[in-house]
């Protein structure tokens, strides 16, 4: 079993080379619902006692990070007839350049960080370079939609995190991350569905134009 | 060391002899170049002798010299650094008498090949002091011998600019020497080098120090970037037959100087090793970068000595971060790779530079995209070029191989042993960027210079032929050389480990006396053999096949192209388009574009980016202090009564503290 | 004892030039066509063999002289590979140097046959050839990089030998992801789709197809086989990875290697069915994406 949950963090880090380097929306869309699964995995494969609680929070990881948040941004897609990101501030190479020396500079510092002891010595290493990928894309990315998906794979990132610091994963600590992406995608996705509205367009560089 | 003074002293009769006998063209050419292949051939015997095992010598001045006794000597790493110095000097030497004869018309030339010859022997001078104050002498001879060749076009504006930048930079890199020596004599007795390096062997504050300088100074002279922007302008407004040996003889003084300070200090630190590899690193992939944008045949050429400089110190790191982590194989490896490129690149850069003198001679054409064609009309010239162009990229069975090879191996050794040298390994994959852009830039030249249909009329009018023979003779030495030391590695591979022996820079001496490197060599020389004995029965295969004989000539088709002139094939700049885009705002090429024209300029991003900005600032804020002068007396005197008033108190201050 | 090695390079050899009829006709049974025979380019060569060729009048010797470099090169490189899985025909340290140095000379010579000719097409595809291998060249370095850091040796005899067997258990994400990089590199240095289409001739879509334009006759023939010798290659560098074909006796490892190479001209014509070609500006990324899972690999191995 220990291999299981190195082969699922390996993937995710493959996972975010493909939101970095491809350009249709719905691509990136389907990489953050492998990423959920993934995560959802996570969870069994660390503390395979097969209890109701972990298997509960597997599944409940699942059906929002794979079913639900997807499945709401492929709607809000199709609704504002969008489907390419145009070349981002950086180029698309340059991000997967900057994903790659992203991955080198997490793997190269999380043993210097003070950390208690963890289950795997891979945790804290994808956490870090999911949270700097995840910035990224949010920074870089043109589209508002794109920067939603940069969003979702930032509270992945954390979510890793949060899954190396707890031995057992209390009941609050995962109810607390859900509702906060939940809260944050709800508001990012009403937000965008505003401003498509408003300017019938989801370009965010346009949003410069709001003051008179 | 006796034949080496007999050397200097014949390079000093031919400079002599060309001044002496100028009224006489022919007569002063024949001995210039007499001379000069006389001395050449002395220095260099003695060098091959000390090379091949034989014993060093020195030769002391006595007398109240400043700075104590002036001793020079031949040591085996002197001596291998003298076989490019007169080796190259005595064919760029013979070039450019055929060179220059062109411009007697017109121009006096006589000082120029005795400042030729100056030049030479200052760069001998540098690699054979043994003390501080000859090396610096040998190093402002050098130095101010070179801004004076440079200057040999003096009524183009251009050129003026470009050798005042290189004088302002190269008294730059002397000051840093000279504060580098301070640093080193802090601990040390005397002056000598022995003294010198018998001082330093610990690590101190001074040694730190005498380390950074080092890398400043002789960085600077040898081209790393970011302290490079002398070296485009100057290389490109030098006559061709100096431009060869600037780039190809003197940037070397600058590894000799870091090869020299790394045996003195004995263990350098590990951070020296990282900043040279980092260095190399970052001049390789710019420096090749930056010559895929440019318009000019020279500049070009000599942005390319930045990305092969940048190899050199790629090895070099590699060697000290060797010996720094405890790993002397890798060490060897590292240090035999930078000594191997050293006098490779000398090789092929300067063969690269006399075609390219070549080539302006007949077409009178310094600019990339007017030419084209030129193969038909000059072929020894075509071949000798596409020589050191399949060195210079280092592909096999060339000479450039051999010694990417040997850095690569090192990097590849690094990545097999411990932490944290094993980082090295990722040079491996930015070396392979350099030689793939290498290879890019220069089917870019070979094939817009040689191949194809001239892209202007001029190139195609003038009566083209090949150089003559003192033209063309030392070119084709220069490519056998090549060609020998490719198919050939061990012949350099032997005397490059003696060095390292005698140095004592690696320690231990399990990884010297390893004679497995032979059985390498073999390979590669089996190789090489191998390939062009393929080459050579595919070409008679091809013969008897039975359609082998019956050709026909026709048109380019170009998959039916009906019409087609010399307009419509890609010119330099659109073919190396696709890939500087690719590289974005690196790559340093403007483009301006309106409703009818279009047009592409090249800046070096260090000089136009960062230097020249930052000069026009210091001038903006020198502007501000100019009001202290206002010439006013009032105002000096009120100046001066501050001043004392501030000494006063500072006086009663620390007067009360004691 | 080098017969083993000799007839393995002398049965890749045989076999390579049906790879590229392999890859051709799976795309075209996955797309509903019947297409060409496998053994199709066998009898292209044996024709090309037998006609006159014409030269340009523009092209000097670098015309007449590239084609035979290029072959020259890519069978001096397949000599350096260890194909039966435990020797090389020649093996020295740092040949892997060597490797991708021959296949630099075959590409440099083909570039500057193409420049011979004084075309715009040929001038397009050369440059469009050179970037591809700027973008290339470091990630089949990185991929190597990997074999370096899995089995500590550094030339390619050893580590595609039997010591890639011993380690490959405690390597094996990182060697998946080169092999993966390997195969994205395949298709780009032997111009398949998403780099390249080799069913097409249109100016937008060519890169390698439009260098040897003008080449004619054996001289084609030439440039065909060598092609063909460089996707076997490369394929056998991607079974060697994947495949520890160290372990096997040494008259079955061959077998197995052929097998190899055809699963992956197989897999070639499965991506050539499934993608469509990359616009030319999106080429360098799909090859920094192949250099990005090298790196990947190369910090699994680092940590």
């Amino acid at each position: 079993m220990s291999a299981l949950h190195e082969l699922l963090l390996l993937c995710v880090v493959l996972t975010n080379f493909w939101v970095l380097g491809t350009t249709r929306l719905s691509s990136t869309i389907r990489a953050t619902a492998i990423q959920g699964a993934l995560l959802a995995l996570l969870p069994i494969a660390l503390h395979p006692s097969w209890s109701v609680h972990t298997l509960g929070l597997a599944g409940g990881t699942f059906l929002v990070k794979t079913v639900i948040l997807p499945g709401f941004l492929a709607w809000a897609i199709r609704e504002a007839a969008v489907r390419r990101e145009i070349e981002p501030l950086i180029g698309f190479s340059t991000s997967l350049a900057l994903g790659a020396v992203a991955v080198a500079i997490s793997f190269g510092i999380a043993q210097r960080i003070p950390m208690p002891e963890s289950n795997s010595s891979l945790l804290i290493p994808v956490a870090l370079s999911t949270v700097m990928v995840g910035l990224l894309v949010l920074t870089t990315r043109n589209k508002a939609l794109s920067q939603v998906v940069g969003y979702l794979v930032l509270e992945n990132g954390i979510f890793v995190f949060g899954l190396s610091q707890v031995e057992r994963v209390p009941f609050l600590v995962e109810l607390g991350v859900l509702l906060d992406i939940f809260v944050g995608i709800f508001i990012m996705g009403i937000v965008v569905f505003h401003i498509n509205r408003a300017f019938d367009s989801l370009d965010s560089t346009r949003l410069t134009e709001l003051k008179d | 060391m006796r034949l080496l003074l007999l050397a200097v002293l014949l390079l000093l009769g031919a400079g002599a002899g060309a001044l002496v006998l100028r009224r006489r063209p022919r007569l002063a050419d024949g001995v210039y170049v007499t001379l000069l292949l006389a001395g050449a051939a002395a220095g260099l015997s003695q060098a091959v002798v000390v090379l091949a095992g034989g014993a060093e010598s020195v030769v002391a001045v006595a007398g109240t010299l400043p700075g104590g006794p002036w001793a020079f000597g031949l040591d085996p790493l002197s001596a291998w650094f003298i076989l490019p110095i007169l080796g190259v000097g005595a064919c760029a030497g013979a070039f450019g008498v055929g060179y220059l004869g062109f411009e007697r018309s017109h121009r006096p030339v006589a000082g120029t090949h005795a400042l030729f010859v100056l030049l030479l022997v200052g760069l001998t001078g540098v690699v054979t002091a043994q003390a501080i104050v000859p090396f610096l002498a040998a190093w402002e001879i050098m130095a101010i011998s070179a801004y004076l060749l440079v200057m040999h076009d003096h009524e183009d504006a251009d050129v003026r600019r470009a050798g005042l930048i290189y004088i302002i930079l190269t008294h730059l890199s002397t000051l840093a020497l000279i504060g580098m020596f301070a640093a080193l004599s802090v601990n040390a007795t005397g002056h000598s080098f022995t003294e010198l390096g018998l001082g330093n062997r610990t690590p101190g504050a001074a040694r730190t120090v005498a380390l950074g300088l080092a890398l400043v100074g002789f960085g600077l002279k040898a081209g790393a970037v970011p302290l490079h922007f002398w070296l485009p302008g100057a290389h490109a407004a030098a006559p061709s037959h100096v431009s060869a040996v600037l780039s190809g003889v003197m940037l070397k003084v600058g590894i000799y100087g870091l090869f020299r300070v790394v045996s003195l200090v004995g263990a350098p630190p590990a951070w020296f090793g990282w900043a040279l590899f980092g260095l190399g690193l970052v001049s390789g992939v710019l420096g090749v970068l930056w010559a895929l944008a440019q318009h000019e045949l020279k500049r070009l050429l000599a942005y390319h000595s930045v990305e092969n400089i940048g190899i050199i110190l790629l090895g070099m790191g590699v060697g000290v971060l060797g010996v720094a982590y405890g790993q002397p194989a890798v060490a060897v490896l590292g240090f035999t790779g930078a000594l191997l490129h050293t006098l490779n690149h000398a090789l092929f850069k300067s063969l690269l530079f006399l075609g390219a003198g070549a080539v302006l001679r007949a077409t009178g054409r310094r600019m990339i995209d007017e030419l084209g064609g030129l193969g038909r009309r000059m072929p020894w010239t075509a071949v000798a070029f596409g020589v050191g162009s399949v060195a210079i990229v280092g592909l096999p069975p060339l000479n450039g191989f051999v010694s990417e090879w040997t850095v690569f191996q090192g990097m590849l050794a690094a990545g097999a042993s411990r932490e944290p040298l094993r980082y090295a390994v990722v040079g491996a994959a930015g070396l392979g960027l350099i030689g793939a852009l290498a290879l890019a830039c220069f089917t870019k030249l070979d094939g817009t210079l040689f191949l194809g249909h001239p892209r202007s009329p001029i190139a195609g009018r003038l009566p083209l032929r090949d150089p003559g023979t003192v033209m063309l003779g030392p070119m084709l030495a220069l490519a056998g050389l090549c060609v020998a030391i490719g198919l050939l590695p061990a012949v350099v591979l032997r005397p490059a480990r003696l060095i390292l022996t005698e140095l004592a820079i690696v320690p231990g001496s399990g990884a010297l006396a390893d004679t497995s490197w032979s059985a390498d060599a073999m390979g590669v020389t089996v190789l090489g053999a191998g390939l062009v004995a393929a080459i050579v029965l595919l070409l008679l295969a091809r013969r008897w096949l039975p359609a082998g004989g019956v050709a026909r000539l026709a048109p380019t088709w170009s998959c039916a192209m009906a019409v087609s002139t010399s307009r419509m094939q890609y010119t330099a700049s659109s073919y190396a388009a696709f890939l500087l885009g690719a590289f974005g705002p690196l790559a340093g090429t403007h483009v301006s574009r309106t409703a009818d024209s279009f047009h592409t300029s090249v800046a070096d991003p260090v000089q136009d980016g960062a230097v020249l900005p930052a000069w026009r600032m210091l001038g903006r804020t020198s502007v501000l202090l100019r009001g202290i002068q206002g010439g006013r007396l009032r105002w000096y005197l009120l100046l001066v009564i501050f001043t004392l008033l501030v000494l006063l108190l500072y006086l009663t201050k620390a007067g009360r503290a004691s | 004892m080098i017969l083993g090695p000799l007839l393995t390079l002398l049965l890749v050899l045989a076999v390579a030039p049906a790879l590229p009829g392999l890859a051709t006709r799976t795309r075209a049974l996955l797309t509903g066509r019947r297409g060409a025979p496998v053994l199709q380019l066998y009898r292209d060569l044996a024709r090309l063999l037998r006609k006159n060729v014409v030269y340009s009048r523009t092209t000097t010797a670098v015309f007449r002289i590239g084609p035979m470099v290029v072959v020259a090169t890519v069978v001096a490189a397949a000599t350096l590979l260890p194909l039966d899985g435990h020797a090389a025909l020649l093996s020295f340290r740092g040949d892997l140097v060597a490797f991708t140095g021959l296949l630099g000379l075959g590409r440099f010579a083909l570039v500057l046959a193409g420049l011979d000719t004084g075309s715009s097409f040929e001038g397009m595809g050369a440059s469009r050839e050179v970037t591809v291998s700027v973008f290339a060249e470091p990630a089949l370095f990185l991929c190597l990089t990997v074999l370096v850091l899995a089995t500590g040796e550094i030339s390619l005899a050893g580590m595609l030998g039997e010591r890639l067997a011993a380690v490959w258990f405690g390597a094996a994400p990182s060697l998946v992801l080169a092999a993966a990089a390997l195969f994205m590199l395949a298709l780009a240095e032997t111009s398949r789709v998403p780099v390249d289409d080799p069913a097409t001739h249109l100016e937008l879509t060519m890169i390698h197809e439009v260098i040897v334009l003008d080449h004619s006759g054996p001289e084609l023939g030439m440039i065909l086989f060598g092609n063909a010798v460089k996707l076997a290659l490369f394929g056998a560098l991607v079974t060697g990875v994947l495949l520890p074909l160290g372990l096997l006796p040494v008259w079955l490892a061959p077998l197995v290697l052929v097998a190899g190479l055809g699963v992956v001209a197989i897999g070639v014509g499965i991506v050539e069915s499934s993608m469509a070609r990359l616009r030319m500006n999106r080429v360098p990324q799909f090859l920094v994406a192949a250099s990005a899972l090298a790196v990947f690999g190369v910090i699994l191995l680092l940590r």
